[in-house]
C-alpha cells in the first residue's frame, strides 16, 4: 500500500474531502474585552430600564445618578475622608494580621511540634465570623482604632497561616537536600529556599486574605465609625438612600480591583523566575 | 364617589372622632393585612387592637411581623410585605418616602412635658468624672444606631441647645449601644424610661435628664404604612387606624389613667406580656411594662410642628435630599394634627 | 581522600533494601553502581554523602581532604536542584556565600567554574531559560566551585535526551582529564557506566547486593562512542543483569 496511485483504473475514483477539524475549545484564550462589554451592556440596561421605568427606583438607582453621586463626594473632599481612614485601617490591620499569619504559617510548616499545637487551633479559629466577635474587640481594644484592625487584623491572619504552613509544605524537597548536602546552615536554607519558594503559594494565598479583608472593612466599621467607606455604606443602606450605597459599594469594588492587580504585578515582579 | 366625601368630613370632625365613627366598619370582609412591630410597649396599641378584636371587629385580619429594628420595618412596608408598621421617623423612611413607597398617616408616641419620657444616660466612668447633666457632655461621645436615627437626633438637638458639640458613635443595634455604654466605650445615650430605668438601677449607668426638656411635644413615632395603601385602599386604613387608636385608648386610660384601677392595669400587663419581654417571668416583665408607659397619641394624631422640625434636621445635616416637602413624607388626611 | 563502605546494611523497618555492601572507593578514580531499579543504589549514594544512616555498618572517610575543599561529599542531582528564582551565578554563589567567600573572591572561582563548563556568558540567565543539559551543568559547575573531595552524581544524565547526554559525557570526560576528580557515579544506563567508569559495581535486586566489580583498563579520554570493546563490556554487564532486571521490574512497587 505505498503506492497510492497504483490503484485499478476501473474502479471508482472514491471523494476527496477535507478531515473535519475536531480540536476546537478547551484552550483558554484571553479575550479582556468581553468583561469591559458585560459591564457596559449592565449599565446600560440598567439606565435604560430606570430612565423607562421598567425598573422601579426602589430596585436599582440610575448608574448616572451614582456616577453624579460619587462626584459630588468627590468634590466635596469627603471620598477622601472616607478613603484614608478606611485604607489605613485596611493597611495596618491586614499587615499585622498577614505579617503574623506568615511567621506563623512558617514555624508550623518547620517545626513538627508548632505544627502538632497550632494546625488544630487555627482550624478551630478559621471558621469563626470574625463579625460576631467584634462587639469582644471592642471591649478588648476599645471602641476607636484598636478593635478594628484587631477585626481585620485576626480575619486576615487564619487564611494566611492555612495559605503559607500549605506553600511551605510544597516546597520542592529536593531544592532542601541540595541545600543540606552543601553544608548550608539551617538559617541560610530557611532564608534562601524555603522562604522564595513558599512565596508563590504565600501570594496567592494573600490575595485571598485581602479580599476577606475588604469584607471585614464594612463589618469593622459597623462599630463606632463616623468616616470610612464602610461606615459610608452602611449610612447609605440605613438611610436607604440606594444612589450613596452603590456608590459606596462601587469603591469597594475598585479597591478590590486596585489591590488583586497591585498582587498580579508583585508577583510579576517577584515571580518572575516561573515558568 | 362616596368615600371622598366621607374621608373629608371625617378629617374636619378629628382624630377620636374618627376612631368612635368607624368602630362600625362600613365593609365587614375579614380583609388579611399584616401589621409590622418590635417588641416594645410603645406598640401596646397594636397588640391590644388585636387581643381585644378591635380589628376583627373593623373587618380586619391582622397578623404580626416581628422585627429587630426600624430601618427593616421600613423596607419591609416599601415592599409590600408589611402593610402598617408604627417606628421613628428615621432618615431611610424618608428617603422611601421621597422615592414614592412608603406614607407617614399617624403618630404613635410623643413626649410631653410632664409626662415620663426619653432620658439622657451617661456611663459610670463619665458621671463619676462629673457629667452630671446634658450641658456637661461637651466633646464627650454619643451613642446612635446609625445616621438619620431618633438617637442621633435627639443627641444634636440636644447639643444644639446647649451649644455644645457631641462625637456620635454609629453602633447599628441597641444592644451594642447598651454594652458600649455600661462598658464606658462611649459617654452618652438616650433611650426611652422602660430601658433607662433598669439600666440606672443597675448603678453602670446614670440617668441626667429628659428629652422632654429639650424636645417639647417630639413626635417619637409615628404610624406609617405604603404610599399605594394610603392612596388607593383608604377604607382599609381608616379601618386599621379605628381599630389601633381603640387600643391605642384603652392603653392610655388603663396604664397611665388608671380608670381600671390596679385590678385594670395588672389585666393589661398580662396582654402586653404575651409580646414584649415574653421571655421573662411575668413578675420582671410587670415592672418592666409599667416603667415604659409612655402616653400613645390618642386617635394616632401627630405632631406635623414636630415631624417638619425633624425633617429639617434631616435636611441639614445632608442626610436627605433638600428638595424633600412634608406632604411627600406625610398624608394628613386621615388623624388629626397637632403643632 | 579515599572512602570505604563496611559491612553496609539497610532496612526500612521489615523491608531489606541493602545487605552488606563493601566497597573502597580509591582517589581520583570514577567508580559507578549499575542496578536494577529498587536494588538501593541511591540509597547507598545518600548513605555516602551523610544524607542518610544506615541501620548497620559504616561509612569512613580515609584521609583527609584538600585544604582548599569546601564541601568534602558534593552531590550532583538528577533532577539538578537549582533555586528557579536565582540567576546561574547566583546559584553558584549560593554555596560559597555560607563559607563566607563573597566579593572578589567568589567573583573568581565563579569566573573559573562557568569556564570550566562553558557556561560564562549565560551567568545572568534564569534557569526557566536553560535546556536540560545547561542546567545540569549549571548544577556540575556548583558542584566544583566548592571544590569536593568526592562528587556523589545520582543518575545525573537520566534527565536528558540522548543527544545532550552524549554531549555532556564527553564535557565529563574532558573535566576529569584536566584535573582527575573522584566520584562515585550511580546510573542504570551502561552505556554511561562504560564510558566513565574506572570500575563498575554491579548489583542484584533488592535487597541490594554486589555481584560482581568490574575493572575497566581504557583510560577514559580513548574510550569513544560506538567502541566495540566498550560493546562487549556493556554487552558482558547487561548479561550479567538482564535476569535480575528482568525479576526486579516484576515486583509490586513496595509503598
Amino acid at each position: 500500500m505505498s503506492d497510492l496511485s497504483s490503484k485499478p483504473a476501473n474502479t471508482p475514483q472514491p471523494q476527496a474531502r477535507q478531515v473535519t477539524f475536531r480540536g476546537g475549545g478547551f484552550a483558554p484564550a484571553s479575550h479582556r474585552w468581553i468583561g469591559v462589554v458585560v459591564f457596559a451592556l449592565l449599565l446600560t440596561l440598567a439606565e435604560l430600564g430606570t430612565r423607562q421605568g421598567w425598573i422601579s427606583p426602589l430596585t436599582l438607582p440610575l448608574p448616572s445618578d451614582v456616577l453624579k453621586t460619587f462626584g459630588e463626594l468627590y468634590a466635596s473632599g469627603l471620598l477622601w475622608a472616607h478613603l484614608s481612614v478606611s485604607l489605613t485601617r485596611l493597611f495596618v490591620g491586614a499587615l499585622i494580621g498577614a505579617s503574623l499569619g506568615v511567621a506563623t504559617g512558617v514555624l508550623i510548616g518547620l517545626f513538627s511540634y508548632v505544627r502538632a499545637g497550632l494546625v488544630p487551633l487555627t482550624a478551630a479559629l478559621f471558621p469563626i465570623p470574625k463579625i460576631a466577635l467584634l462587639p469582644l474587640f471592642v471591649i478588648w481594644f476599645g471602641i476607636d482604632e484598636g478593635s478594628k484592625y484587631a477585626l481585620i487584623a485576626f480575619g486576615t491572619f487564619t487564611p494566611t497561616v492555612v495559605a503559607t504552613y500549605g506553600a511551605v509544605d510544597n516546597v520542592d524537597r529536593s531544592l532542601i537536600r541540595m541545600g543540606q548536602s552543601f553544608n548550608l546552615s539551617w538559617i541560610s536554607i530557611v532564608r534562601k529556599i524555603v522562604l522564595p519558594g513558599a512565596m508563590p503559594g504565600i501570594l496567592s494565598g494573600l490575595r485571598i486574605s485581602l479580599a476577606i479583608a475588604i469584607i471585614l472593612l464594612v463589618a469593622a466599621e459597623m462599630l463606632g465609625a463616623e468616616y470610612g467607606i464602610g461606615a459610608y455604606i452602611l449610612e447609605a443602606g440605613s438611610l436607604y438612600d440606594l444612589e450613596r450605597l452603590f456608590a459606596g459599594v462601587a469603591i469597594l469594588s475598585m479597591l478590590g480591583v486596585t489591590l488583586s492587580a497591585t498582587i498580579g504585578l508583585i508577583e510579576r515582579r517577584v515571580l518572575n523566575w516561573r515558568q | 364617589m362616596t368615600t371622598f366625601t366621607r374621608r373629608k368630613a371625617l378629617a374636619l370632625l378629628g382624630g377620636s372622632a374618627t376612631a368612635a365613627g368607624l368602630a362600625s366598619p362600613a365593609l365587614a370582609s375579614n380583609r388579611k393585612i399584616t401589621v409590622g412591630a418590635l417588641r416594645f410597649t410603645s406598640h401596646s396599641g397594636s397588640f391590644i387592637g388585636f387581643e381585644r378584636g378591635y380589628f376583627a371587629e373593623a373587618g380586619m385580619d391582622v397578623e404580626f411581623k416581628f422585627f429587630q429594628a426600624a430601618t427593616p420595618m421600613a423596607v419591609a412596608i416599601a415592599s409590600g410585605d408589611v402593610d402598617y408598621a408604627v417606628t421613628a421617623m428615621s432618615g431611610g423612611l424618608v428617603s422611601l418616602a421621597d422615592k414614592g413607597a412608603v406614607k407617614v398617616i399617624g403618630g404613635a408616641l410623643s413626649e410631653e412635658k410632664g409626662i415620663d419620657g426619653q432620658k439622657f444616660l451617661v456611663s459610670d466612668a463619665a458621671y463619676q468624672a462629673g457629667v452630671t447633666t446634658p450641658a456637661l457632655l461637651g466633646g464627650k461621645s454619643y451613642g446612635i444606631t446609625s445616621a438619620g436615627s431618633s438617637f442621633h437626633y435627639m443627641g444634636s438637638k440636644m447639643a444644639e441647645a446647649e451649644g455644645i458639640e457631641l462625637k456620635f458613635k454609629p453602633l447599628q443595634k441597641v444592644g451594642a449601644i447598651i454594652g458600649a455604654l455600661k462598658s464606658g466605650q462611649i459617654d452618652a445615650w438616650s433611650i426611652v424610661p422602660h430601658l433607662a430605668k433598669p439600666l440606672a438601677g443597675s448603678g453602670k449607668v446614670h440617668i441626667i435628664g429628659n428629652v422632654s426638656d429639650y424636645l417639647a411635644d417630639y413626635q417619637v413615632t409615628t404610624v406609617f404604612t405604603s404610599a399605594k395603601n394610603a392612596s388607593d385602599e383608604q377604607q382599609m386604613t381608616r379601618d386599621f387606624l379605628a381599630g389601633y387608636s381603640k387600643g391605642v385608648s384603652d392603653y392610655n386610660s388603663t396604664m397611665i389613667d388608671k380608670a381600671q384601677g390596679d385590678e385594670g392595669v395588672q389585666e393589661l400587663v398580662d396582654l402586653i406580656h404575651k409580646y414584649v419581654y415574653a421571655d421573662r417571668p411575668r413578675e420582671k416583665a410587670a415592672k418592666s411594662i409599667i416603667n415604659g408607659t409612655m402616653r400613645l397619641n390618642e386617635g394616632a394624631a401627630m405632631n406635623t410642628a414636630s415631624l417638619q422640625d425633624q425633617l429639617s434636621w434631616f435636611q441639614a445635616e445632608g442626610l436627605v435630599d433638600q428638595s424633600i416637602s412634608l406632604e411627600t413624607v406625610i398624608d394628613p388626611s386621615y388623624v388629626q394634627t397637632l403643632g | 581522600m579515599d572512602i570505604r563502605l563496611s559491612g553496609v546494611s539497610h532496612s526500612y523497618d521489615d523491608f531489606e533494601v541493602l545487605r552488606d555492601i563493601s566497597l573502597d572507593i580509591p582517589s581520583g578514580k570514577i567508580v559507578c553502581i549499575v542496578g536494577p531499579s529498587g536494588c538501593g543504589k541511591s540509597t547507598l549514594l545518600r548513605f555516602i554523602g551523610g544524607l542518610e544512616k544506615p541501620t548497620r555498618g559504616e561509612v569512613l572517610q580515609i584521609g583527609s581532604p584538600p585544604a582548599d575543599c569546601l564541601n568534602p561529599l558534593t552531590y550532583i542531582f538528577q533532577d539538578f536542584a537549582l533555586l528557579p528564582w536565582r540567576s546561574v551565578r547566583g546559584n553558584i554563589s549560593l554555596v560559597l556565600e555560607d563559607q563566607g567567600i563573597r566579593g572578589p573572591r567568589a567573583e573568581a572561582i565563579i569566573a573559573d567554574v562557568l569556564t570550566r563548563t562553558k557556561l560564562s556568558e549565560f551567568h545572568k540567565a534564569l534557569p526557566k531559560q536553560l535546556s536540560g543539559g545547561m542546567k545540569q551543568r549549571v548544577a556540575i559547575a556548583r558542584a566544583l566551585a566548592v571544590n569536593p573531595a568526592v562528587m556523589l552524581m545520582d543518575e545525573p544524565l537520566s534527565a536528558l535526551d540522548s543527544q545532550t547526554r552524549e554531549l555532556l559525557m564527553d564535557d565529563l570526560v574532558s573535566l576529569w582529564s584536566r584535573t582527575p576528580f573522584t566520584a562515585v557515579y550511580v546510573t542504570h544506563n551502561l552505556a554511561e557506566a562504560v564510558r566513565l567508569g574506572h570500575s563498575i559495581v554491579v548489583m542484584s535486586r533488592r535487597p541490594g547486593e554486589i555481584r560482581e566489580v568490574v575493572h575497566l583498563e581504557t583510560p577514559l579520554d580513548q574510550r569513544h562512542y560506538g567502541d566495540s570493546a566498550l560493546e562487549e563490556k556493556q554487552k558482558y554487564l547487561w548479561h550479567l543483569m538482564r535476569e535480575e532486571a528482568r525479576a526486579a521490574d516484576a515486583e509490586l512497587v513496595h509503598v
